[in-house]
């Protein structure tokens, strides 16, 4: 084997940091890597969520399972979530839901007495720890200025009409968004490959003004521009560029074809991650690294266990295939 | 141009499209879309029922001698006559057990299993005439009033109805849906739908020409009724035999006519000279009224010739009375016969009384006319034509119903009264009537679908139907059905198809594939079924309109001038046919007649036809006169506003902007498909298709039914497409009521998060699919990926479905009631006790609450028994010690491939007072791989796979589909509609709006694609995708966007099923079939081939007796015959052959050892004989040694 390394030493520069959103370049990596950090944001990343709920009162009009699933859906404050215990995994508790390592008590106890439909949202939901509840998305965008904060309304959960009660325990776990779309983290993990964009000037100046017109409103996005001083095509947004190829047909369509040319840098990506509020959108990427990491360390040590395999002949081979 | 400001103006005045549109909405909401039913059913309580007690004959009783030893009859001439007159109806009412009666409202009706229906009350008088000592008459009368005659099942929603205009406060208060329209009847607790039965129309002349070779090569036909008569229709035929080749060498074409009752045919001349006209002239005059006509003349000729043995009218009527049904009787007797036919049941539409012979002698001229017309070269008439169907709906079925069960009342009243008279007894009128004979009789039909009477020929099944509550489009589609009572067998293709007449009254899309197909057809949006009026109003106006009856006039004029029929009755002639048919209509306009009158002018007949009767199809049009709409914009404009209350529906139709027209009319109008069109007709009248229209459609898109109008784009679909959706349509999960959380339906399906569609159609907006829909707007990629949607199966997004994607609520509801055996033994509900009851299920019993029924919230499943009740055991006295059981286990078990939960318990009693228990049990159906989903346009698939976000493409926003349907899909199906469904789903989510997919309509996908492409998207709907494995591009871009799709109620969890071993059948000892039974699976007849081709000989007998039902018996190696076998003792016996040694085991199906044992029974003797295959055997063994 010669020593070639393909190490490669990847960067990262934050275009915008918001606590649900985040964009980052990533440079100098594979697509692999990238997707990896993708696939954990939305999958693997663990979160808070309501698992399990003990009704003790149901008059409304919506029955226990459904409940349970709307309940189920709120999005909890997960700092905690990285150092908590799986409740699968937790030996120092009974399951019962009171246990420190792995689980959160929520209780929720609301009866409409009056004339007027009401709300019962996340709001209503009592945590007994006070680091961990519901996610307020509007009073977050009211902070921010957003929204008009009298009318803060939390997360809908039913409506009651007069006489109707809803009485329940709830127990918060931790999971993942492997198991149940409910524990993870993210609204929308993407990432774009950076597009470049050449614009073959001489072959351009051949079109009178109303092609470039026409040939710039070809593309769906605002890639181009048409400069209204000088009439000349410039890139205004290369990463509005969706490789619809929109443009090539239309340089083809009008008997100029290579007007343009776009490849993509297979090497340095364009990361817009979105949270749901459980986590931050840059808490969210730092554990998903943490992640990524200790499933790499997982790898590792199947390798050091190499010899080890051998006693299953053959089969240690196959046995290791498996990874993680 | 000249005139181009004048023009203008009037331009501005003319309606557009979307004004048709506040023209729908006025007619749906004054309507509804169950009005036929309502207005039948109305029209049956308010006229029909009063009209069949009048025509009811008063019942007359003379006491009749009764040997009566002891008591001498002092009976003098005493005769009693009852006669019932005025009906009164009250609200529907129900009586408890207790004697209590009160209002019945439709939601106790349903949960207690009661009939919702109405007592039906009449005034009775009495007379009794007695001849006193001097022979003179002396009368008393007696008036009862208000007797109870039987309930009638009341339609919901009607007049009769207690819901009926009630507001929808008021109707949610009453647990009531408020978008459920009624027009259904619940009995028992079922909702029950009288489905529109079709039949030919009475009275009308049909010519049809005849296959050659054939006996016969014209046949003109009559099935004559009288109105409200309620006998099977008298049929009257008229043929022309074919000309006759080898026989005789005569002319040959000779006519002849069938007679109801009368064996042979009779020629057609005889039946005249029978009626009493002789002379030849007299004859030709009545057939074929212009002499100079020498084709018609020449064809008659054979006909003249072949009668002329017969010059007067005794000798004709013996002619015919000979050919009746009566032998040997005097000559007197045969004329006296023959004239009664002619008199009663020849063509009895015509007149049923004496002197009708001239009107029966002009009719049956004119059969003879038509028949000859066509004869000469003319067309004959088409037998799927609409315009020669009638529908019965509920008025008129249960019209015949209540008929036949009137009758039947009178004539136990007759009888039961002959009786008391007879015996000298009071009569008394209470006891006399029998009101179960109408309560049983009306609940019967509607509870079966049998209608008829039980037990008798002549039912037809399936005219009720139990209301299909699947979703809201499948109940509203299930209201407006109609049925053709053809034979399904009949591979005839002809009345399946679709005919041209069925343009706006039938959904050219919904009808079932398979048998019934095209037999089964729904009703149109507009169309609407009429109800029938009296002729009366309109002879009166003929009469006014000197019109000539055929006393006043000579044959002669006839040629000359229009003859009028009235419901298929010739009633006279006319003159000046242009000027009655415009005041006639111009009538009708102004509702001074009424508006469903047909009216009917056939020039080339010289015909005018107005009808009056029920049945008949129609649907509203707009009047157009001039090429111009006489609506105007400024009547829409009121008609939106809604300023007075008046401008309805009903306004435009009185103000003559709108008529009704029928079938049959529409073949003599001009219609112009769109208001474009007039107004493109009037601006350039050189490219005009017509420059006569006399009407305009209100909107094209109307032609649709319910389930045809949900589809989005139809005109952009292959036909078929379009017809399977209209059938999946109704299978869709949604909200089907929105009061099922009061309801206790034995299934239903509640979709968790139903979604209006983002894409829509402008008639959606009428069957309420916004506020009850039945799907969800996914983001579907058309696309391959991984391979796990082939062959029409679909990949699921799995997080989509984890954050409740097609979630649904699935309820069965058990039923059990403590049933009476005697006065002493009765049923009991309770928690049975191992100790004392025998019978008991395997399943457990944990699951009851003391009062013997599974409370709310209990999870249950597999066998648990939720209902617990015990039947007590007789006692038998004479047993010395008491019995060990005393109760007969009687519970009911969950179904044992179900799970769920205790919804809600509903106990109560039931009509009879006896406690009654209905249990609903609810289960939640998250989507997995096999449930089955579909689109809007006849693209079904199951899911193949799921996939979690990560693992599904995403494009460059993010967005991850929930549902990837292969590409494979669209092709070959050529479902455009769904294509366009979804990028105008796309530019609709967008700008946040509702898109519009009416058909018709001059959306085109350039437009949507423009409008794409200024939202930032690829302008056809594409998208560059990432591989969700990978994080590669897809080189493929994908076609990607929402559409709306349904979820199908077949799920795999209904349907999984496998068995090792299992329940067999008492009979065979076979296994048991179907997956309910925890039955085997069929290994067939194809199989078995498969088998046999194979040469897996032992595979093959290990699967069909091994595994199915292998036996043993023992036969006796003389007789061959069963022998007996006692295997404990050891011991063999065949007792016939006195044999004990030679016996041997055989292994036989155990199905073969119950055919012999049958055929024993039958004196049969089945014989194995085993010892030649011993013999066999051994001879092999020999040679091989």
């Amino acid at each position: 084997m010669d020593n070639v390394s393909y190490q490669r030493f990847p960067t990262v520069r934050i275009r915008d940091m918001k606590d649900d959103v985040l964009k980052f370049e990533l440079r100098d990596t594979d697509a692999s890597i990238a997707n990896a950090l993708r696939r954990i944001m939305i999958a693997e990343v663990p979160t808070l969520a309501i698992d399990l709920v003990e009704i003790e009162t149901n008059s409304s009009v919506l029955n226990d399972e459904f409940l349970a699933h709307r309940l189920g859906l709120i999005p909890i404050i997960s700092d905690r979530a990285m150092e908590m215990r799986l409740s699968r995994d937790c030996d120092a508790c009974d399951g019962d839901g009171r246990c420190e390592y792995c689980s959160i008590e929520f209780h929720l106890s609301v009866k409409c007495t009056g004339d007027q439909t009401l709300d019962v949202t996340s709001f209503d939901l009592q945590s007994s720890d006070p680091t961990v509840v519901p996610v307020d998305c509007a009073g977050r965008a009211a902070d921010l200025g957003g929204f008009d904060s009298s009318e803060q309304r939390g997360i809908l959960i039913v409506k009651l009409r007069k006489g109707q009660e809803l009485k329940l325990r709830a127990i918060a776990r931790k999971g993942i968004g492997k198991d149940h779309a409910k524990w993870s983290p993210a609204a929308t993990v993407t990432f774009q490959y950076e597009p470049d964009i050449h614009i073959n000037e001489a072959l351009m100046e051949t079109l009178s003004l109303e092609e470039k017109q026409e040939w710039v409103e070809s593309s769906p996005t605002k890639v181009f521009e048409l400069d209204p001083a000088t009439q000349q095509v410039v890139v205004v947004d290369p990463e509005a560029y969706t490789y619809d190829e929109e443009v090539l047909k239309k340089a083809e369509a009008m008997g100029k074809p290579g007007l343009v040319e776009i490849y993509s840098k297979e090497d340095s990506f364009i990361f817009t991650v979105e949270s749901t509020g459980a986590v931050k959108a840059s808490q969210m990427f730092l554990n998903a690294i943490e992640i990524l990491k200790s499933k790499l360390d997982a790898v590792r040590l199947s390798f050091d266990t190499e010899e080890a395999d051998d006693q299953f002949g053959e089969l240690g081979a196959h046995m290791r295939g498996g990874g993680i | 141009m000249f005139g181009g400001d004048e023009e203008y103006d009037e331009e501005e005045e003319e309606i557009t499209q979307e004004d048709a549109w506040a023209v729908i909405s006025a007619y749906f909401e004054e309507k509804g879309l169950v009005r036929q039913q309502l207005d039948s059913f109305d029209e049956f309580i308010q006229n029909t029922m009063q009209e069949i007690v009048d025509e009811s004959s008063d019942i007359e009783i003379r006491p009749e001698s009764q040997h009566n030893p002891g008591r001498n009859a002092e009976i003098g001439d005493v005769t009693y006559k009852i006669n019932f007159g005025q009906i009164y109806l009250s609200k529907p009412m129900m009586t408890e057990a207790d004697g209590e009666t009160a209002t019945l409202w439709p939601k106790a009706a349903r949960l207690r299993n009661l009939t919702y229906s109405a007592p039906l009350y009449v005034d009775v008088t009495k007379f009794v005439t007695r001849k006193t000592e001097d022979g003179e008459e002396e009368t008393e009368q007696e008036d009862l009033s208000k007797v109870y005659i039987g309930k009638v099942p009341i339609m919901l929603r009607s007049r009769y109805c207690t819901l009926f205009e009630n507001s929808d406060k008021d109707l949610t208060e009453l647990g009531e849906c408020p978008y459920d329209q009624g027009g259904y009847f619940i009995i028992n607790g079922s909702e029950k739908v009288l489905i529109a039965q079709e039949k030919m129309s009475t009275n009308h002349v049909y010519v049809f020409k005849k296959r050659q070779p054939n006996k016969y090569c014209y046949v003109a036909e009559v099935r004559s009724m009288a109105e409200s008569q309620n006998r099977p229709p008298s049929g009257m035929f008229v043929r022309m035999l074919s000309r006759a080749g080898a026989k005789g060498g005569s002319s040959g074409q000779y006519i002849r006519a069938t007679l109801p009752y009368i064996r042979t045919e009779i020629p057609i001349i005889v039946v005249f000279r029978a009626l009493g006209f002789v002379a030849d002239k007299d004859i030709l005059e009545h057939i074929c009224y212009d002499f100079s006509d020498t084709a018609m003349m020449e064809l008659l000729r054979p006909s003249l010739e072949e009668a002329f043995v017969i010059q007067n009218q005794q000798v004709a009527l013996d002619y015919i009375g000979k050919r009746g049904s009566t032998v040997g009787v005097t000559r007197e007797k045969r004329i006296k016969y023959a004239k009664e036919i002619l008199q009663k049941e020849m063509l009895p539409h015509v007149g049923v009384g004496e002197f009708c012979e001239t009107k029966k002698a002009y009719f049956f001229g004119y059969i003879i006319h038509r028949l000859l017309l066509c004869a000469i070269g003319g067309a004959e008439d088409d037998r799927d034509h609409y315009g020669n169907k009638r529908l019965d709906l509920a008025g008129p079925l249960l019209g015949g119903l209540f008929r036949m069960l009137f009758r039947k009342l009178t004539k136990d009243v007759r009888g039961y009264l002959q009786k008391c008279v007879d015996n000298g007894k009071e009569i008394n009128l209470a006891y006399a009537v029998k009101a179960k004979t109408i309560t049983s009789g009306l609940k019967y039909s509607l509870a079966t679908g049998n209608w008829g009477q039980a037990n008798t020929a002549g039912v037809r099944a399936g005219v009720s139907q139990v209301l299909n509550r699947l979703t809201y489009a499948s109940t509203l589609s299930h209201l407006r059905r109609l049925n053709s009572p053809i034979g399904r067998e009949g591979k005839l293709a002809k009345p399946r198809q679709l005919h041209n007449s069925h343009w706006g009254m039938m959904c050219p899309a919904e009808t079932p594939e398979g048998q019934a197909c095209g037999l089964v057809k729904n009703l149109a949006l507009m169309a609407y079924i009429t109800v029938g009026s009296a002729a009366n109003p309109i002879l009166e106006f003929l009469e006014e309109w000197s019109t000539e009856n055929f006393e006043e006039i000579s044959p002669a004029v006839i040629p000359n001038s229009t003859k009028i029929f009235v419901n298929g009755l010739w009633v006279g002639i006319h003159r000046n046919p242009e000027l009655l048919v415009r005041t006639l209509r111009q009538l009708r306009r102004q509702v001074d007649v009424n508006t469903e009158v047909g009216v009917v002018r056939d020039i080339r007949l010289k015909e005018l036809r107005l009808y009056t009767d029920y049945g008949r199809c129609s649907r509203p049009l707009f009047i157009v006169e001039k090429q111009r709409l006489l609506i105007k914009k400024q009547d829409v404009r009121a008609l939106q506003m809604k300023e007075t209350s008046e401008n309805g529906w009903y306004d435009l139709v009185s103000k003559g902007f709108i008529e009704y027209v029928d079938t049959e009319e529409e073949e003599t109008t001009m219609i112009s498909m769109t208001i474009a069109d007039l107004v493109n007709a009037r601006n350039n009248p050189d490219e005009a298709y017509s420059d006569t229209y006399t009407h305009c459609e209100i909107h094209p898109s109307m032609i649709l039914g319910v389930c045809g109008s949900i589809i989005p784009f139809p005109d952009h679909n292959q036909s078929p497409r379009n017809t399977y959706q209209s059938a999946m349509g109704k299978q869709a999960m949604g909200i089907y009521v929105t009061n099922y959380q009061l309801r206790m339906d034995t299934l239903a399906y509640v979709l968790y998060y139903p979604q209006k569609p983002l894409v829509t159609t402008r008639a959606m907006e009428h069957l309420h699919f916004r506020q009850l829909p039945a799907g969800i707007n996914a983001i579907v990629a058309i696309a391959c990926y991984s391979g796990y949607n082939q062959e029409d199966s679909v990949i699921m997004n799995q997080s989509s479905i984890d954050r409740g994607f097609f979630r649904s609520i699935f309820y069965r509801s058990y039923r059990d009631e403590e049933k009476k055996q005697g006065t002493l033994i009765k049923e009991e509900f309770e928690r049975p006790n191992r100790e004392n009851t025998t019978g008991m299920r395997h399943g457990s019993y944990d699951k009851l609450d003391d009062d013997g029924l599974a409370p709310p919230g209990t999870r249950v499943s597999g066998e648990d028994v939720i209902i617990g009740k015990t039947t007590p055991l007789p006692q038998d006295d004479n047993a010395s010690q008491a019995q060990r059981y005393t109760k007969r286990d009687q519970s009911t078990c969950l179904r044992h491939s179900e799970s769920g939960m205790i919804d809600q318990v509903l106990l109560t009693t039931n009509a009879d007072g006896l406690r009654f228990v209905k249990i609903r049990v609810r289960s939640i159906r998250i989507p997995q791989i096999g449930d089955k989903f579909s689109s809007r346009h006849g693209q079904k698939g199951t899911v193949g796979m799921t996939y979690t976000q990560e693992d599904m493409p995403w494009t460059q926003e993010g967005i991850t589909p929930d549902i990837i349907v292969n590409p494979h899909a669209i092709p070959s199906r050529m479902t455009i509609g769904q294509l366009i469904e979804c990028i105008m789903g796309k530019v609709a989510a967008h700008m946040g709006k509702e898109g519009d997919a009416t058909p018709f309509t001059d959306v085109t996908v350039d437009n949507i694609s423009k409008a794409l492409h200024k939202c930032g998207y690829q302008m056809r709907g594409f998208e560059v995708m990432y591989n969700g494995h990978t994080g590669r591009r897809l080189t493929a871009h994908i076609f990607l966007g929402p559409t709306y799709y349904q979820r199908l109620k077949h799920m795999v969890d209904d349907k999984i099923h496998s068995r090792g071993r299992g329940p067999v059948q008492i009979l065979t000892r076979q296994p048991a079939e179907g997956r309910s039974r925890d039955g085997g699976l069929r290994f067939g007849e194809m199989e078995r081939d498969c088998m046999i081709a194979h040469g897996a000989a032992h595979f093959l007998k290990e699967r069909l007796f091994d595994q199915s039902d292998a036996y043993r018996v023992h036969v006796c190696e003389h007789c061959g015959l069963i022998a007996i076998a006692n295997l404990k003792k050891n011991t063999y016996e065949c007792r016939g052959c006195k044999n004990n040694t030679d016996i041997v085991q055989v292994h036989i199906p155990y199905a073969c050892k119950l055919l012999f044992q049958e055929l024993m029974s039958m004196a049969i003797a089945p014989r194995m004989f085993t010892k030649e295959l011993k013999m066999r055997s051994e001879h092999a063994k020999k040679a091989a040694a």
